[in-house]
C-alpha cells in the first residue's frame, strides 16, 4: 500500500486540475469495478454492481491544495493567490511545481516589521527566470507544493495525504473487497478544497441510499496543538461532527457497532473547525443518511500532513467490513 | 383554540429534548399531537416529520408546504479532562448564558451536571473581566476522572436542565421555546383545521438541522416540491433598551416577513388577510438572509415562493427563552384562515409585475 500511496502523493493535481491524478486512479482502479465514468465536472466515478442491494457512495477527493499564477512582474516573478486553504506560515521558503513541469521557490517581500506574519500577497514565486519573456509561467497556470514523500516507518509524511490517503483507502478497499452488501459507488471527487463542489454533483447524479466519505481529520496530540481528544495511531476516527456537518446519528451507530464486532481500533471524532465531501452528500436531493470515516492527520494543509499507518491500514479494514454489514436506518427514538 | 389548551401543547412540545441531528426523540411527540389529525405521516431520509392533509380539489392538486424546525440548541461533550468535560456548541450558544446554567448529559444514563467558569485566576487575562468563551467553561457533573469515562463518551449530548415556566398575561419561558413555539402553531393549526375543507393539499414539516445546516428544509422542500411554502420561526421580541426597529413587542403581534427570501405577493396575500382578521402584526424586514429554513428552501428545485412568519421571542438561543401564548394562537389562526381561503387559481395570480 505504501507504494501505493507514494504514487498518489507525488502526482500534482490542485482543486480544478485533478487530470493527472483521475488517470492514474482510473488504473488503479480499473481491474476492481464493473464501470467507470468521469462526471461533468471531472469527478472518476468506479462503481461495483449489485443491482438490488442499496446504492452506497463512498467518495475521497482527489484534488489537493495548491495555488494559481496572477501576475508576472517584469523581471520574472510571479504574484499568487491560493487554491483551497494555503496558510502563509506554510509557505515562506517553500517550493512549489507548476503543472507544465515548472519548480519554484516561494519569496517574501522585506517585512516592515520581521514579528509580523506576512500575507500571501507580500510573497512570490521565483521560479529562477530573468524577465517577463524568459518566465515561462503565465497568469492561470498551477502549482502544487513540491514535498516529496516521506516514509517515517510508523509514520508517512505528505504534502497531500489530504485526501490521497483517503483516495488509497478507498482504492485498496475496492482491490480487497470480495463481495459486498451494497451497490458501490466509488468516487473520486474534484474540487473538494474549493468548496465541496464535485462531491454536491456526484451525490446529485448518483442518488445514493447512504453516503461516506473518506477524507483526514485533524489531531490533539501534538505540543500545545488542536484542543481535541482524536491521535495519531490511535485508529481510524469516526465522525460525530465538524464545522459543516453533523454526521448521521444511525450512521455514527453502525460504524462504531462494525469496528467493534470487528475488534477493530476507532476513535470518536468532533472536529471544531473545517469540513469535508460527507456534508455535499448529506444535504443532495431528499437528503442522505452520511457519515464520515476519517484518517487522523497531523499537520494539515501543510506540506508535510503526517497519518499513522496502522490508522490506515485499519481504516482498510472498517471499511471493508462496513461494505459487508449493511445499517439498519431507522429512526430510535 | 384556547390559551391554556396550546399551554399543554407547547409543555408538551418542549418536554421533550431534541437537539440538531437527533431530533428523532420527538418523533413520537408529534405522532401524538398531528397522526390523529392528518391523512398520512411519515419521516424523511435525514429524521424531518412530514404530515399530509389532503385537499378537496380534483388532481393534480397544488401542494403547500408549512414548516417550522424541530431541531433544538444545546451542547456536546467534547473533550473529558480529569473527570470534567469540555463542551461544543450544537447550534448558535450564547456562551456568557452558561455559568452557573444546570444541565443533563446524555450518557450512558441521565447524568445532572453543572455548566462552570473557572476562577479568575486559571483564566487566560484577557478573560479575567471579560465573557468566558466555551472553550474556557466546564460542566462539573461530580464524578471521578474514571467514572466519567465509563459513564460518559465523547459526542454525547447536554441539554438544559431547566423547567417550563408560566408567568402572568400567557407569556410562559422554557428552553426550546426556538422552534417549539412554531411547532406548538402548526400544531393548533393542524388540529383547527379539521373543521375546514381547504382545496390545496398541506404538507406540515418538522424539519431537522435549522440551527446548523438546514439539511431538513432542503431534503424536505426536495422531496415534496411544493408550490408554496410558509415558514415559520421565531423572531427577536423587545425588551428594555432594544432597538425599536429590529425587535416586535413580545404578545402584541405577529411578524410578517419582508425581503429577499420572501415572495412579494405572498407577503401581501398575509398582510390583507392579516387585517381582514384584525389580527395584528409587524413587517420585519428580512433584506438579506431571514435566519431561518427560507434561506435554504427558497431555491430547492425550481425555487419556490416563499413566506416566512415569526413569533416574537425575548432571550433567543439561552435557557430561558420567553414567548406569548396569544402570538402562538394568532399564527395558527392565520395560517388556518389562509389555507382555508386558498383557491386552486392561486398560482396563477402570483405575478412578479404586479407586486412592488
Amino acid at each position: 500500500m505504501k507504494e501505493l500511496i507514494q504514487t498518489l502523493v507525488e502526482t500534482n493535481s490542485p482543486s480544478g486540475y485533478e487530470n493527472a491524478v483521475r488517470q492514474l486512479i482510473r488504473q488503479k482502479i480499473e481491474p476492481w469495478v464493473n464501470e467507470i465514468k468521469v462526471d461533468a465536472l471531472g469527478n472518476l466515478l468506479g462503481i461495483r454492481k449489485n443491482p438490488n442491494a442499496p446504492k452506497i457512495m463512498l467518495v475521497a477527493h482527489m484534488d489537493e491544495i495548491g495555488i494559481m499564477a496572477t501576475h508576472v512582474d517584469s523581471k520574472g516573478f510571479i504574484r499568487f493567490i491560493p487554491l483551497g486553504g494555503v496558510y502563509p506560515h506554510h509557505c515562506v521558503g517553500g517550493r512549489v511545481r507548476f503543472l507544465n513541469g515548472v519548480a519554484g521557490v516561494i519569496g517574501v517581500e522585506k517585512l516592515s516589521n520581521p514579528q509580523e506574519l506576512p500575507s500571501l500577497e507580500k510573497m512570490f514565486i521565483d521560479v529562477g527566470a530573468v524577465d517577463a519573456k524568459s518566465c515561462p509561467i503565465k497568469i492561470g497556470d498551477v502549482a502544487a507544493f513540491e514535498r516529496p514523500f516521506l516514509d517515517l516507518g510508523k509514520r508517512w509524511v505528505s504534502k497531500a495525504m489530504d485526501d490521497r490517503i483517503g483516495v488509497a483507502v478507498l482504492i485498496e478497499t475496492l482491490q480487497s473487497l470480495h463481495q459486498s452488501a451494497f451497490e458501490i459507488y466509488a468516487v473520486f471527487s474534484v474540487q473538494e478544497e474549493v468548496g465541496v463542489r464535485g462531491a454536491t454533483t456526484a451525490a446529485f447524479g448518483i442518488a445514493p441510499d447512504l453516503g461516506l466519505a473518506i477524507d483526514v481529520t485533524a489531531t490533539g496530540d501534538t505540543p500545545k496543538g488542536n484542543k481535541m481528544e482524536v491521535e495519531l495511531g490511535k485508529g481510524p476516527a469516526i465522525k460525530i461532527r465538524d464545522a459543516g456537518m453533523l454526521a448521521d446519528p444511525r450512521i455514527i451507530k453502525w460504524m462504531i457497532q462494525t469496528a467493534e464486532k470487528a475488534s477493530l481500533p476507532y476513535q470518536r471524532e468532533i472536529l471544531e473547525f473545517g469540513g469535508t465531501d460527507g456534508r455535499a452528500v448529506q444535504l443532495s436531493r431528499s437528503g442522505v443518511p452520511t457519515g464520515v470515516l476519517s484518517i487522523p492527520c497531523r499537520y494539515v494543509h501543510a506540506p508535510s500532513e503526517m497519518v499513522d499507518r496502522d490508522d490506515v491500514l485499519n481504516a482498510v479494514r472498517l471499511l471493508t467490513e462496513l461494505l459487508n454489514n449493511p445499517p439498519n436506518l431507522e429512526f430510535s427514538a | 383554540m384556547k390559551t391554556t389548551e396550546i399551554k399543554s401543547i407547547l409543555q408538551q412540545l418542549t418536554s421533550v429534548p431534541a437537539l440538531s441531528g437527533y431530533e428523532s426523540r420527538l418523533h413520537e411527540t408529534l405522532n401524538a399531537l398531528w397522526q390523529p389529525y392528518l391523512d398520512q405521516t411519515s419521516i424523511s431520509r435525514v429524521g424531518s416529520y412530514h404530515a399530509l392533509r389532503y385537499g378537496k380539489a380534483a388532481e393534480p392538486r397544488p401542494r403547500l408546504m408549512l414548516t417550522g424546525h424541530m431541531d433544538t440548541i444545546g451542547l456536546m461533550v467534547n473533550r473529558i479532562q480529569d473527570g470534567f468535560l469540555r463542551l461544543t456548541a450544537i447550534g448558535g450558544i450564547d456562551a456568557r448564558l452558561l455559568p452557573g446554567q444546570m444541565v443533563t448529559v446524555h450518557g450512558k444514563r441521565e447524568i445532572p451536571a453543572m455548566i462552570v467558569q473557572p476562577p479568575p485566576f486559571l483564566l487566560p487575562k484577557e478573560f479575567q473581566t471579560n465573557p468566558v468563551p466555551l472553550q474556557h467553561l466546564w460542566a462539573d457533573c461530580g464524578l471521578s476522572a474514571d467514572q466519567a469515562r465509563q459513564q460518559i463518551q465523547i459526542g454525547d449530548l447536554v441539554t438544559f436542565d431547566q423547567a417550563f415556566l408560566e408567568l402572568n398575561n400567557d407569556i410562559v419561558a422554557s428552553p426550546g421555546l426556538d422552534n417549539r413555539a412554531s411547532l406548538a402553531a402548526l400544531t393548533v393549526c393542524i388540529q383547527e383545521l379539521t373543521k375546514h375543507q381547504p382545496l390545496w393539499d398541506s404538507w406540515f414539516v418538522a424539519s431537522v438541522q435549522e440551527e446548523e445546516t438546514q439539511v431538513g428544509a432542503l431534503s424536505s422542500a426536495f422531496q415534496i416540491q411544493p408550490h408554496l411554502a410558509i415558514v415559520i420561526d421565531v423572531t427577536f421580541a423587545n425588551s428594555p433598551g432594544s432597538p425599536p426597529h429590529k425587535t416586535y413587542p413580545l404578545g402584541k403581534g405577529i411578524t410578517l416577513g419582508w425581503g429577499a427570501a420572501v415572495h412579494p405577493y405572498l407577503y401581501n396575500s398575509f398582510k390583507d388577510l392579516a387585517d381582514q382578521l384584525e389580527i395584528p402584526y409587524k413587517l420585519e424586514p428580512m433584506p438579506r438572509r431571514s435566519g431561518t429554513d427560507a434561506d435554504s428552501l427558497q431555491t430547492v428545485a425550481q425555487g419556490i415562493p416563499t413566506m416566512v412568519i415569526g413569533i416574537p421571542l425575548r432571550y433567543m438561543h439561552s435557557a430561558v427563552e420567553m414567548v406569548s401564548l396569544k402570538d402562538i394562537q394568532r399564527v395558527a389562526r392565520l395560517m388556518v384562515e389562509f389555507i382555508d381561503r386558498l383557491d386552486v387559481d392561486y398560482l396563477e395570480k402570483i405575478k412578479w409585475d404586479e407586486t412592488n
